[in-house]
């Protein structure tokens, strides 16, 4: 689950182009959005799209992600029990 | 009512914000030049630009370093011309496209809708006004500045940003060198003064023009009209100068803007305006400084604006080498294509 | 008080049908177009939309245009709108005319198709095709004579804007007449582009419901003929009705999301209101935008009841009919506005069941017959571009 976690961070400053990032900046449970790192719908999208690309999982409504996206470390739990790739 | 180029400010392939090249140009080499980038910092998070490309990050420095923060929220517009919107963007979005249509990323379609860089503008200046974007080749510039003055003249506006921006990809680059746009070797002053071939050479602008129904101690100039005209007969654009002369109290042009570009079919089509409208005028030349794009006619205006504000006409943007002291009146002529043509009178205030 | 600007003609073609009668008739017979494409070659086939059922060939046919004419879709549709809006308006070169059109998509269609053989050399005649004015030059170049000509560009809003523009030019005395709207066609750029922002709908659109997920993609062209009241009587036009009012505000906010008290729509209709001399009270329909799209639908509703209370008029979104015709759409919309004034009916709002419970504003859930004075047309864009145009019975000066 820390692999998972440590590649999440990577990947979401990647995404999200949070070029003045580092892994260690961002707290797994820390929200993302409001107050957290100051996140939009967009990059709500982003994620979507991150989650699907790496991990074959694919959502039909964006509002499932409101749930996903809480923090890093909810979004990891969710995508280990649904990974297809 | 009368409007006032208040304040100007560019990025280009000249020094970025500055009027350095008034007295110092760079000397553009190569076929296709990029923007010279200001320190985006200055004016942008990174949190905030994280998203944008290239010609936003321009579009939103140059308009930052154009209107006076207090006046930012009160513009009563924001009109952008882009001939081709953020085409980088543009082009990132069609290529992960036709690999295929599923999981796209959002962030390219949304930046390449030609409206976002006005509308990120508005977001950053928390600004309600007039927002308007024109995508009309190469008076997409002219057609926003025509219609800020129309607003100027309906008295809905006191005050108004107008830009002018282009980005220039290698793809699109290509592309266009399919179509014998540009030149097969640089492109010289020589070029400019006196074309013998076809094709041009590329550049990248954002210039932004504040302005403004009041003079003020740093004002550049009075924009006394811009007029669009579509394959006008002469007869109509002679008719069109003397109308915006006379309206104006303008009985003499010292000098004129003219567009070329180093192409014999472009570049003669001005020699032919400038025998027609303003035979006896000083020739001022731009684009061996900076280059052809679609809105590339925004950096005339600020070249003539600032030939007004800075009393003088170096000589080495003149068509015949020769400098003129104190000019009062400029003359801006556009064409696109021999189709679009567009006529803007600038009178030092 | 400066002089009335009034319509004389127009012109129209959506996936409903093209010319003005064909899409009254659609409108008033409640038919439904929205459904899978046959001439868009996407791989997202389970995405309906609102596609004109005449190919590019065919369309040329109906134009008189050479088959092997360099033309993409969207400067067809736009000249079918086009040809209509002339002949009705029995408009020549004498008056003095501008022609303002609105597209953002341009020749996308083309170059998504062609992208890769352009590098080869291959189908270059479509590369100087691709941008936006390129469309807007080719229909002057194929049909009629303009004195002044441009393109706007900002995005679901673009028709309405060109509206703004040729009615300011008239009244400026640029020109005496405009010929004003916009055209687009469907493409995969942005198709792929709304589905990548999650806001298509997997079956025809409802707008204003409560569940709404998002909305269907038309394609169209519209176009009005408007001119100083003066101009239009000397030269014996047919006055259909007046153009009494636009404004356009920006809301901003954000790109792509409305801020939460709709502060740009809230704006657009107001000013409206106040340049056409307006009471709330006096509008009798309102064509919304209405896109089907949650975020739309609950923020336009706000900003309606923010503008005109607990009395908030008949209003119905046309878009469950036509798709979301994009840059399109405020002419597309116009044209609608207008035949509802002229033929007295407000056209349903198809699909609605359930209102949005944050505001539980109910549309027009029935075609309506009554004399109508004032409509108001919504039309609201990406980046918060919000511009609403009224149109009112012609009243002689």
């Amino acid at each position: 689950m820390d692999a998972l976690v440590q590649e999440l961070k990577e990947k979401v400053i990647q995404a999200l182009n949070l070029e003045d990032m580092t892994p260690d900046d961002i707290d797994a449970n820390a929200p993302l959005f409001g107050e957290g790192l100051g996140l939009d719908s967009i990059d709500a999208l982003e994620l979507i799209v991150l989650m699907e690309r790496n991990y074959g999982i694919k959502l039909k409504n964006a509002n499932e992600g409101k749930d996903i996206f809480k923090s890093i470390q909810v979004m990891a739990d969710y995508i280990s029990k649904n990974r297809t790739k | 009512m009368s409007v006032y180029i208040d304040k100007a400010a560019q990025i280009s392939i000249q020094q970025p914000l500055s009027n350095e090249w008034f007295s110092n140009p760079l000397l553009p080499t190569g076929r296709l030049c990029k923007f010279v980038r200001p320190d985006f910092k200055q004016y942008l998070s990174p949190a905030v630009s994280r998203r944008m490309g290239t010609a936003l990050k321009c579009t939103l420095s140059s308009a930052f370093a154009c209107v006076p923060e207090e006046k930012r929220s009160q513009l009563d517009g924001i009109l952008t011309g882009t001939g081709l919107g953020s085409i980088e963007n543009t082009e990132n979005f069609l290529l992960a496209m036709l690999q295929g249509e599923d999981g796209l990323s959002p962030s390219n379609f949304m930046q390449s809708t030609h409206n976002t860089l006005g509308s990120q503008v508005a977001i950053i200046f928390n600004c309600h006004g007039y927002n308007i974007t024109y995508a009309h080749r190469g008076t997409s510039f002219d057609s926003a500045l025509m219609n800020a003055v129309v607003k100027f003249r309906l008295n809905e506006f006191k005050s108004a940003l107008v830009n002018g921006v282009d980005e220039m990809t290698e793809k699109y680059f290509q592309l266009f060198d399919q179509i014998g746009y540009w030149k097969d070797r640089d492109v010289t002053i020589e070029d400019v003064r006196k074309a013998t071939s076809p094709g041009t050479f590329a550049g990248e602008n954002s210039v932004s023009l504040f302005l403004t129904d009041q003079p003020s101690d740093q004002s550049l100039c009075e924009l006394c009209d811009t007029q669009l005209l579509y394959r006008p007969s002469d007869q109509r654009l002679k008719a069109c100068v003397e109308k915006i002369c006379l309206e104006h109290n303008v009985s003499r042009i010292d000098a004129v803007v003219i567009g070329n570009n180093g192409d014999n079919i472009n570049d003669e089509e001005y020699r032919r305006l400038v025998q027609l409208l303003a035979p006896d005028a000083t020739q001022i030349i731009y684009k061996h400084l900076f280059g052809e794009s679609f809105t590339m006619s925004g950096i005339g205006v600020y070249v003539g604006a600032t030939c007004l504000k800075e009393k003088s006409i170096p000589s080495h943007i003149t068509i015949d080498n020769k400098a003129l002291e104190n000019p009062q009146t400029i003359l801006v002529l556009n064409h696109f294509k021999q189709l679009d043509y567009s006529i803007t009178l600038l009178k030092s205030c | 008080m400066t002089e009335k600007i009034v319509v004389t003609g127009y012109g129209i073609i959506s996936s409903i049908g093209a010319g003005v009668e064909k899409t009254r008739e659609a409108l008033l017979k409640e038919e439904k177009s929205i459904g899978r494409v046959a001439h868009l070659n996407t791989s997202h086939t389970d995405i309906p939309c609102g596609e004109v059922k005449e190919s590019d060939e065919e369309l040329k046919k109906a134009l008189g245009i050479a088959s092997e004419q360099t033309i993409t879709r969207t400067p067809l549709l736009a000249l079918m709108a086009l040809k209509e809006a002339i002949s009705t308006s029995r408009l020549t070169d004498q008056t003095s005319t501008a022609f303002i059109n609105g597209t953002t998509v341009g020749g996308m269609e083309k170059s998504e198709k062609y992208y890769f053989d352009f590098f080869e050399g291959k189908h270059t005649e479509y590369i100087s095709a691709n941008d936006c004015g390129a469309g807007t030059e080719l229909v002057s170049h194929l049909f009629g004579h303009f004195d002044l000509m441009t393109t706007i560009s900002t995005a679901c809003s673009s028709a309405a804007n060109s509206v703004i523009l040729g009615a300011d030019l008239i009244k400026t005395g640029r020109v005496d007449a405009a010929i004003v709207g916009g055209t687009e066609s469907l493409s995969k750029f942005h198709l792929n582009g709304f589905n990548s922002l999650m806001i298509l709908e997997h079956q025809p659109c409802r707008p204003f419901e409560k569940s709404n997920q998002g909305l269907n993609l038309g394609e169209g062209a519209g176009y009005i003929v408007i001119e100083r009241e003066s101009v239009a009587k000397a030269r014996g036009a047919n006055i259909i009705c007046e153009l009494s009012g636009y404004a356009n505000t920006c809301d901003a906010f954000h790109q792509t999301a409305t801020s939460e008290t709709s502060e740009g729509a809230y704006r657009a209709m107001t000013n409206a209101l106040l340049n056409a001399h307006l009471e709330t009270s006096e509008i009798d329909y309102i064509n919304a935008h209405g896109t089907g799209t949650a975020d739309n639908d609950l923020h336009e509703s706000i900003a309606l009841k923010r503008v005109f209370g607990e009395k908030v008029p008949p209003f119905s979104s046309t878009k469950a009919f036509t798709g979301h015709t994009t840059s399109a759409a405020g002419a597309v919309e116009s044209v609608i506005s207008i035949l509802a004034l002229q033929y007295g009916f407000i056209p349903v709002n198809l699909g609605f069941s359930e209102p949005i419970e944050a505001t539980g504003l109910i549309p027009v859930q029935k075609t309506l017959h009554r004399t109508l004075n004032h409509v108001m047309t919504n039309s609201f864009g990406f980046g918060g571009n919000d511009s609403s145009c009224i149109f009112s019975k012609y009243q002689p000066s």
